[in-house]
């Protein structure tokens, strides 16, 4: 299944290439936000909800994708912890790096076609990270490896956008702004996706294709990911990991910019990128981030000397 | 006015005397509530519309004994958690601030009066416990400026930013495993309005590990003052009604926290939050105040 929030938050099931409306039907269940609603979904989507939207969805009728306006599928998750450095870099490093991660502000979330605003702030560059997101589907606390998978949800895209080089540089001004997490356009339920250990990532900047890695790159793979994460903290229904991106890729978004970002079977999340200051940095790939941190030079870029 | 949880959630008011606390179940009635987690906060925001009910309330009603109720924490799972890292000046020893830094703390992770901080079986250098002064947003702020700050501000609580030391990669930002363990966010014993805080700026700040003072000092010595702090945090994160700030703590007097270790914290008018340890690895360190800690943050070695 395909969920999707759009108009004014109504919860939607994609379907016949448009959305049919699961708010109306579901309005006995206690939530009051469009967060609430989709976390009931998910906290007993396998003993009541699947059952409840399939019978909604065969009396229900499509309304047109090009009638809807689309909002992210998780508006306010209660938390979203993203995973630092996790991938190899197309094999570059032999292994994966000690295993690190950060929470990222729910407020952060945006969806389809809404606008990543830069901040003022006076970072050295911004720069999008497209990543797998993993939606939680039951509490979990010191989950093993081997029931790691039984935890997930669904899957979504999502874009940790960064600021790069603010002093100090920790995770909170690097990666908090509001309207730095791109998530959308719909989520998908696991059971739509194979293996998601396979999946191709791609993002795109004004037209040009920046990012493109699998998620077999991966470091610390989904499962140990999720056991380290739930020896921290108790992760909740709706919930999102971001498992980290391949840095190889990685450029300067800058005021104007579209970003697209798709990854197999998740669909296209566009966003636009603001910046009342009209800032700009080249367009195009940065290698000195991609080769430091795939091992090929100790020299780490200017940003990260400031 | 002194805002608590009690038994099953119950939301109440204590009474004047501080020795009883009233049930506001009946009087809160129109406000949604999913579970106790955001309840609070959905109060908060709708502020305005019940502060008089529940001032009358709990003058009126008889109450029952505070000693005869389990109190819980009194915002349960905020929206989110903001800690300001090495915001203090030492007692002065910094002659200025350190560069203004912070995190986000989870949001799950709070436990309340009597309630046990569960010590992981990560392979830590120590664990420490960190006094803090909490303020809790009552009104969205986002850009605000530092003359704005206190209009968006509901109240204050006793905060416990529980550390965990020596984990994650050296030189990166480890603030997820140092701080972010599940039960390492104490909070309470209740939540207090800001008329009942007359200067937040000096705040006595004190906690006891097994009735020997650990921490004893005041928010006067913060290196980035409130308004500064959350005018900072409001230009990178919206606030929204019932986040709570951790305003940082000064490292002198910090101290490890083992195995059946009781923990006490107090401020004037915010009353007194107990907590206890338990460590299964049952792992011992140095009692009492971490010295070589208070003077590296302290720059005097």
């Amino acid at each position: 299944m395909k969920l999707v929030m759009y108009n004014n938050f109504q919860l939607g099931l994609l379907q016949d290439g448009g959305v049919v409306n699961l708010s109306e039907s579901l309005a006995d269940v206690n939530a009051p936000t469009p967060q609430d609603l989709v976390n009931a979904v998910i906290a007993d989507f396998e003993g009541t909800f699947r059952a409840r939207i399939q019978e909604i969805a065969a009396k229900g009728q499509a309304i047109p994708m090009d009638q809807v306006h689309l909002r992210s599928p998780l508006p306010r998750p209660g938390k979203i912890v993203a995973m630092a450095a996790n991938y190899l870099e197309n094999g570059a490093l032999s292994e994966p790096r000690p295993i690190n991660g950060f929470l990222k502000s729910p407020e952060t979330v945006i969806g389809e076609g809404e606008t990543v605003i830069l901040p003022p702030h006076e970072a050295a560059v911004f720069h999008h990270e497209a990543e797998l997101g993993i939606v939680i589907g039951k509490e979990a606390v010191d989950v093993s490896a081997a029931d790691a998978m039984e935890h997930i949800f669904g899957y979504v895209n999502f874009n940790d956008v960064s600021a790069r080089g603010l002093h100090p540089n920790s995770f909170l001004w690097m990666k908090s702004h509001d309207t730095f997490g791109p998530l959308g356009p719909y989520l998908v339920t696991a059971d739509e996706v194979d293996n998601a250990q396979n999946l191709q990532v791609r993002l795109w900047v004004n037209g040009t294709l920046r990012q493109d890695y699998n998620t077999s790159d991966m470091g610390w793979k989904i499962p140990e990911t999720i056991e380290w994460v739930s020896s921290i903290v108790k992760l909740e229904p709706g919930d999102v990991i971001a498992s980290g991106t391949n840095h190889q890729g990685l450029g300067p978004i800058q005021d104007g910019d579209v970003m697209e970002m798709e990854i197999d079977g998740l669909g296209r999340i566009t966003v636009n990128v603001k910046d009342d200051l009209h800032r700009e940095w080249h367009r195009g790939l940065d290698s000195d981030m991609a080769d430091f941190v795939a091992g090929r030079t100790t020299e780490p870029p200017a940003w990260m000397r400031r | 006015m002194k805002l608590v949880f009690f038994n099953d959630y119950r939301l109440g008011v204590l009474k004047k005397e501080e020795d009883r606390v009233v049930d506001m179940t009946l009087a809160l009635e129109e406000i949604p509530r999913v579970g106790p987690g955001d309840y609070m906060c959905r109060l908060i925001e709708r502020w305005d519309g019940f502060k008089v009910r529940l001032e009358r309330n709990a003058i009126d009603l008889p109450g029952i004994p505070l000693s005869e109720v389990q109190l819980r924490a009194p915002i349960p799972k905020p929206g989110k958690i903001l800690c300001m890292a090495a915001n203090y000046l030492e007692n002065g020893y910094l002659k200025e601030p350190r560069p203004i830094n912070g995190f986000l703390k989870n949001a799950s992770g709070v436990i309340g009066d009597g309630d046990t901080i569960h010590l992981p079986a990560a392979e830590v250098t120590i664990f420490h416990h960190e006094a803090e002064l909490g303020l809790v947003i009552g009104k969205r702020a986002r850009n605000i400026s530092e003359e704005e700050t206190y209009n968006h501000v509901f109240g204050y609580v006793n905060f416990i930013d529980v550390s965990a030391r020596g984990l994650g990669p050296p030189g990166a930002d480890t603030f997820l495993p140092g701080k972010s363990y599940h039960t390492f966010a104490p909070m309470g014993p209740y939540l207090v309005t800001a008329d009942e805080v007359p200067d937040p700026q000096d705040v006595q700040v004190q906690l006891w590990v097994n009735e020997e003072l650990h921490q004893d000092y005041s928010t006067s010595d913060m290196g980035h003052s409130i308004p500064k702090t959350i005018a900072w945090l409001s230009s990178i994160v919206t606030l929204n009604p019932g986040d709570v700030v951790a305003l940082g703590t000064n490292h002198q007097g910090l101290g490890s926290l083992q195995d059946g270790d009781k923990v006490e914290r107090e401020s004037p008018g915010l009353g007194r939050l107990t907590n206890y340890v338990s460590d299964p690895r049952k792992r011992e360190w140095p009692r009492g105040i971490d010295q070589e800690m208070a003077d590296r943050v302290a720059g005097r070695i």
